[in-house]
Parts: structure tokens; sequence; C-alpha cells
């Protein structure tokens, strides 16, 4: 047997108890007492240990076996937690999610000992008591011992056919001695056929197993409970053959006796025991149940019942299906295109009502499959307070985060690459918003800094929003470097608006900081956050109180595949405008075109709106320009970016589509009003305008 | 050994689709064309550089397409029945479409029916031609399309 087949089972179990780990060490870290929190990382670092060992990966192991000694000490109260401690911790958390990560790119642990941590780990042991490593397991010992009373010997109950019977026979006459055993498993085990067979070579190193119950495919296939049942022929002694078995990690205990041949042979007629050991067994039954229900209790992470109903699904084959899906509305588009062309004559009212029935259950597949590719963002900002944490200690600043909303969810593609540009935005937070601790003292704010991440769903977009409330952005120490920059004049300095001059903090090189350090200031930031978070087709926005803190806005879309859009026409050629940046269409006379700054504006409803021409803006070739000039009315599309708002002139309108976005390719020199092109429903292709790049 | 020698020029020969762009037969690789299609409706793409006559739908994917006319500094092309687009399948960069005039034919070159091509440094386009190759007696330039999908024009 391989265990290369449980090694994925292996990399997500065990990403999830790192995480566990994090979150409970930071716990720790401010309730240092709390013996729930102590207990829960035993455990977690306990089966860190297990899966380690099973998988044969020794130094993870070795690390995590120390790890999980300390807090042995501390659970027995011998060891107190503090400050040096945690930091160990964390880094020693950080050396296992190394591990983890070589394991995932190579399938190998590694040669990376950290010898310094495993020594860090022994010092606090020591240093805490005489309490030595090897009492650890001591301690364990007399806990578990009243519970060997529930372990049975079950392997005479199992049926017997004459070769079984003729094995034990002749191994009897070999002058071996025969043991019949019965090995629990740990009930919290999740690869209980891998430690069978751990158990298996265990015992055949001895000695040799004349009888499986199960049989060894059925524990291969884990077709088991919690024990199962072998006779073993050895030369060895009981003891021997018991400690092999109860040698294996997770193995909860293993009890057995020597048996003969005869036993064997009587078994099957043996009425008087029987009904003896049946009584026996129904006592048991409740026994094991409260144990179940006890264990249950002292691990919330039993997670059994709530796996069951989830299935993993690698990312590819659900973008496969998202193609396909995409696939099917270019050619249900199709269909109504043709249906709508042919016009209302010959056609049957039916087969109007089934295309409606086609286009219903397309968009309701569509929404499915997005939906199964939406994952919450928590997998990304669960990392942060550690983070934060860790920030805190080196910038010698106080500082908490507050989340709210992790459970919003996005497409998985999305989700996986908002990490880094949040991050920045944090650490950005950290190091330039939040002031020292002594200026927030004299400037009377809570000494504790504050950081915030939040996120919600807005129409069509998720927001979030991460800030501070620490000193905000100094428009004007802006505004003094941009003109030392050379990116404006003092003169046009002084006409730009605040959202002009906070707009330079995103331009390539331009820092603030006034000192390079490991955090930020090295110039290679906001400006790559803004170009990470525009390639998910989101956007950045900054709102900052000089003196109050600051916050910035990500937008972003729910899906990348598939949106509802305004098909536009300007001349011949043809134009998708995505619904969700639309505020409304007006019809609006020519001369109320009004000029600012020899750009044309229109008023509407009390707000300056700036015209764009798209005609002008996209080289379109006019065949008649007079019969423009002379329009006396003109389309425009309002679309909105945050608070802006600007009007788009079509020159008519189709109407609103679902489309599938298909990118452009490399070739092309991306403009970034085009944001990609779109197959309609008569095979031509449009073009997908980005009205954010237009504002 | 005679033998021998013959094998080894087939094995090393190379299989080209000649196209006429303009008045001249050139040779495209075989092993980078993936299709080619007839002359279809091409959506113009704005501010896209001046050689991309725009993007087409090819079968549900968009691929855009070149005119290699304005590439190489010649007319704009004039559509007529004969006018192809020749899908190249480059690796890295996916699918890219490339306007000829005619296609006529594939031949079979050996090593030795290729003169190389030492292209003039001063002049970008003459990067775009890596040899001649003659077939009975036609000269065909063979079409360097590495630098020909290389963008001069980008910023």
């Amino acid at each position: 047997m391989d265990v290369s087949q449980y090694l994925e089972i292996f990399i997500d179990e065990t990403s999830e108890h790192i995480q566990s780990l994090n979150d409970c060490i930071m716990n720790l870290e401010q309730e240092p007492d709390n013996k729930d929190t102590i207990n829960e990382i035993f455990r977690a670092a306990h089966s860190l240990k297990g899966m380690a060992g099973t998988m044969g990966f020794k130094r993870m192991q070795h690390l995590t076996h120390d790890m999980e000694n300390v807090f042995s000490e501390v659970r027995n109260d011998k060891v107190k937690v503090n400050g040096e401690m945690i930091d160990v911790l964390f880094q020693c958390l950080d050396a296992i999610e190394g591990y983890l990560e070589t394991i995932k790119s190579t399938s190998d642990e590694g040669t990376e000992e950290h010898e310094d941590i495993i020594t860090k780990l022994n010092e606090m042991l020591n240093g805490g008591g005489a309490a030595a490593p090897a009492e650890a397991p001591k301690a364990e010992a007399p806990a578990e011992a009243p519970k060997a009373a529930a372990y049975e010997e079950k392997f005479l109950d199992a049926e017997f056919n004459d070769s079984d019977k003729q094995a034990v026979k002749d191994k009897e006459k070999e002058g071996l001695k025969i043991y019949g055993v019965t090995v629990y498993v740990d009930q919290k085990c999740l690869l209980k056929s891998a430690r069978a067979f751990l158990v298996f070579k265990a015992i055949e190193e001895i000695g040799s197993i004349v009888y499986y119950n199960p049989s060894s495919q059925d524990i291969e296939d884990e077709k088991f409970d919690f024990d199962f049942n072998i006779i073993v022929a050895t030369d060895h002694s009981l003891e021997d053959v018991l400690n092999a078995a109860k040698g294996v990690l997770e193995i909860e205990n293993a009890v057995g006796r020597e048996i003969s041949s005869a036993e064997l042979e009587n078994e099957a007629g043996n009425d008087v025991a029987a009904p003896a050991e049946v009584t026996e067994e129904t006592k048991n039954v409740p026994q094991v149940k409260t144990q179940a229900a006890s264990t249950g209790n002292k691990a919330p992470a039993n997670k059994q019942a709530v796996t069951s109903r989830t299935v993993r699904v690698d990312i590819e084959k659900l973008d496969t299906l998202m193609n396909q899906v995409s696939e099917l509305i270019i050619a249900k588009n199709s269909l109504v295109s043709i249906s709508s062309a042919e016009g209302a004559g010959g056609q049957s009212a039916s087969f109007t009502e089934q295309i409606e029935y086609l286009e219903r259950i397309t968009t309701m597949l569509h929404e499915s499959v997005m939906k199964a590719r939406m994952v919450p963002i928590e997998s990304v900002v669960n990392k942060f307070p550690r983070m934060i944490r860790d920030l805190s200690k080196t910038l010698n600043k106080k500082m908490e985060l507050v989340m709210s909303g992790e459970d919003t969810e996005l497409d998985r593609t999305v989700v996986d690459q908002i990490g880094d540009p949040l991050q920045h935005l944090l650490r950005n937070s950290a190091d330039h918003g939040l002031e020292s601790d002594e200026l927030r003292i004299k400037r009377g704010k809570p000494e504790v800094g504050k950081i915030f991440l939040n996120a919600y769903q807005e129409g069509n977009n998720v927001v979030i929003e991460v800030g501070d409330d620490g000193n905000g952005i100094d428009t004007q120490q802006v505004k003094q470097k941009a003109i030392e920059r050379g990116l404006v004049s003092a003169d046009q300095a002084e006409t730009l608006s605040q959202k002009e001059i906070i707009d330079f903090l995103f331009m390539p090189g331009f820092s603030m900081a006034k000192k390079v350090s490991d955090i930020s200031g090295r110039g290679v930031g906001l400006d790559v956050v803004k170009s990470n978070i525009e390639a998910l087709g989101g956007d950045v926005e900054v709102k900052s109180n000089l003196g109050e803190g600051s916050k910035f806005i990500v937008r972003l879309p729910l899906t990348l595949a598939i949106i509802q859009a305004l098909m536009v026409e300007i001349e011949d050629e043809k134009y998708a405008i995505a619904l969700g940046s639309i505020q409304n269409i007006e019809d609006i006379p020519a001369s109320d075109v009004k000029y600012v700054q020899a750009k044309e504006v229109i008023t509407l409803r009390g707000s300056v709106i700036p015209l764009i021409r798209l005609d002008k803006m996209l080289d379109v070739e006019r065949k008649d320009p007079e019969a423009e000039e002379k329009k006396t009315n003109l389309t425009v599309v309002i679309v909105k970016k945050g608070d802006n708002f600007a009007g788009l002139v079509v020159d008519r309108l189709m109407g609103q589509q679902e489309i599938v976005i298909k990118s452009l390719g490399k070739y092309i020199n991306n403009n970034k009003m085009i944001s990609g092109a779109t197959i309609l429903g008569d095979g031509e292709v449009a073009l997908i305008l980005d009205a954010n790049t237009l504002i | 050994m005679a033998d021998n020698k013959l094998l080894m020029t087939e094995a090393d020969a190379k299989q080209y689709i000649v196209v006429k762009i303009g008045n001249e037969q050139y040779g495209i690789d075989i092993s980078y064309i993936d299709n080619i299609v007839r002359m279809q409706k091409i959506t113009r793409v704005p501010k896209a550089q001046s050689y991309f006559k725009g993007i087409i739908n090819l079968r549900g994917e968009v691929v855009p397409v070149m005119t290699i006319r304005v590439r190489m500094g010649l007319d704009m092309d004039e559509f007529t029945n004969d006018t192809r687009i020749i899908i190249l399948k480059m690796e890295e960069h996916g699918k890219l479409g490339v306007i000829v005039d005619q296609v006529k034919e594939v031949v079979t070159l050996t090593p030795n029916e290729i003169d190389p091509y030492i292209p003039d440094t001063r002049d970008e386009k003459s990067a775009f031609i890596k040899g001649i190759g003659k077939h009975s007696d036609q000269l065909i330039s063979l079409l360097e399309l590495n630098s020909i999908i290389e963008d001069k024009e980008a910023i």
C-alpha cells in the first residue's frame, strides 16, 4: 500500500490545522490561561504530528513532536505561557508551513531541520521545570488506563473456515505461539487503513499474521469500524506483539492473549461462551457511545459529518464547465436572434415559449456554475490577524485588526489573486497610516491603532474596504512630492482636487515613506495594487481625512466570465457596456450641450456631467459627417465609477444582453478602453468598452 | 552511402504552404498553421497597431487578424475571392490570423533547397525572411514568423 494517495488529504488537513493553530496561538497570547485554547492547540499539534508520521515526513514529525511536548507541559501547568514562547511557537508554525509548501511542490518535506527552533522549544521545556519530554507520554498514560477496560478481545467472534484453521495448526506445529489480537484505532483517526497497514508492518517484523478479520482487502478499503482482529504466529512474547501494535500512532489500544488451534475449532460450536460474549458486547455498546460523545465534545474538529456533504473539485473542471456554459449561452443568443429576425410571421407561439424557457434555464445554469466557483474570502483574510500581530511587533506600534464580512463570497480566481493587494493595503495602513503610540496619545486617540477590513456585496460587485484610524493622507505632502518629482508644476498643483492629488500615490515609483523599511516604502506598491485589482476587472478608490484616517475601497466583480451588458451601436460598429456601470440612459437635445474649459458637458438633475463622444474616442469613420453635425438629439448613456459620472454619446441602443467575455489575446496592444470582446448571436464579434477607464 | 544522405535530407525536409502576397510568393512553415479560413467580417479594434485589421470569431474563439501587407509596408489589402486568413498557432501567444492574397500549394523543401538570407540590419522588414527556397523554377521567401509577430510598434 502506498501513502501517496493520501497526500492531498494530508495537505488539506495540515493547512487546516496550521490555520487553527495560528488562530489559537493568537488567542493564547490574549488569554494565556485559557484551558480550552491550550487543549485545542495540543490536539491540533498532536494530529499534525500523527499525520506527518503516517506520511513518513520525519523532520516535520520531529518538529511537531517537540511542539506538542511544550503544550503537554503547558496543559499540565508545568510551564507558563509567555511572550517569548508565543514568538517561538509562531516561528515553529512558519517552519511547519514551510515544510507543507515544500511537500506541496515536491511531495517531499525537504531537508531543512529547523534545529534552532527545536533547541528553543526544548529550552522552554527545561527552563519551565524539571519536566523532560520523555515524561509527557507518561503523563498521558494514566488517563488512558481506565479506558482500557472497554477494550475487549473480539478476535474469536469471527468465523473461521477450514483453511484458516489449518494455517493456524500448521504454525502451531512449527512450535510458534499463536496470539489473537484486537487492535483499536483512535476514533478521530482519519486514515484508518494507513494505521492498520502500519500495525501489520510492525507485527510482521516479529512474526507472521495468519488471519485477518475483516479481510485484509476490507481493511485496506477502510471497511471496518474502529477495531480489527488478527491472529499472529510468532516466537516473541505477547507483550512484544501488543507493543508493536501500540507503537503505531493513533492506535488507541491493542489487546490479546495466547490461543490454541483447538479454541478455533471450538469457537463455532461454543454455545456457552457465545451468550456471555454477547452480554458483554451489549454492555459495551453504550460505553463506546459515551466515549464517542465525549471525544466529540473535546474535539470540535469532528468534521466527518460536514465533509461528507462537500466534494473537492479540481478548479480546472469548473473552468471547463464554465466555458461550456459560455458556449451554451452564445448558442442560445444566436437562437434568440434567429427567432427575432424571422419575426412574428410563421412562428408558432410555442416556439417562442420554448426559447424563453431555454433562456431561463441557461441563466439559472450560469448562476449555479458561478456559485459553484464562489468561495468565501475567509481563506485569504484568515492570515491577516497574524500578519498584523507580527507587524505590530516589528513596527513597535500597538494595533488591532477588526474584520467583518469574512464570509463574503467571490469567484475562486478573484479570491486567489486578491490576497497580495489586500496584504499590501494592510501593511500600508500599519506602516504609514497609523501614528506612533506616543503621537496617538498626544492627539487624544486611543493608544491602540485600529485597522479594519470590511467586506460586503453591493449589487454585482463585492466591496472590500481596508483602512485605519491613523493620520490619513497628507495631501500637502503628496503635492510637494509630486512637484519635487516634476510630475506637475507648482502652479498646476494648486488647481488639483484632493482626489487628483491622491491619485499620485498610485503612480509607479511614487513613495511617501521617508525611509525604506521591510514593510513598505520602496515605491513598488500602490501602483501594483491598482494594476492587480484592475486586472481582475475591479477598481480602487481612496477616501482620506487628514488626522482621522484613510480608507481604501476595493471594488471587484462577482464573476469574470459572463456579464449583463447594454449593446450600443456607433455607425455600424457594435460595442457592449457592462450594465453594472450604467446609471441611466438619457435622450438629450443637442442644444443642451454646454462647454466648460472647452469640453462638452451636460447638466442633469443639477449635476454637471462631462460628455464623451464615443465616435471620436474610438476613431469611428463617419460615412456622413455632416448629418452627424446636424443631429438634434443625442442618445447618452450615463456611466458611473464610484462617485464620478460621464455621459457616453452613442448612435443607437440595441438592448440588453448576456455576454461572454473573451480576451483579445496578447498580440493586440491593449488600449485600456477595450476590456475584451464577445461573440454575438449572429457570430459577429463586438468589443466590450470599459467605462471605468473612459471616466 | 548515397541512400543514407538521401534519408537524412528527407528527415530534415519541411513542408511549407506557399502563399501570394502582392507579386511575391512566400512560404509559411506548415507546423505553425492551425487552419486556413475564408475571408470573413473583421471587427475593427480602435487604437490597435496599424497592421492589426481587427478580430474575428473562429468557431467561438476570438482571434486577432494581422494584415501582412501593411506589416511589410505594402498597400492595404484588396479582398478578392482568393483572399484567405491563415490561422497560425504560436506556442506562447495563442492564435493569430494573417491575411494573404492567395493560397497556392504545399511544397516540401530540403535544407539544400534553401539559400540562407542575410537580413539587412537597417531594415526591420528584412528580418521577416529567414531564407529563400527554390522549388522547380520558382523562388519562395520563407517567413520568419517570430519576428513578424514581434511587436516593434508597442510602447
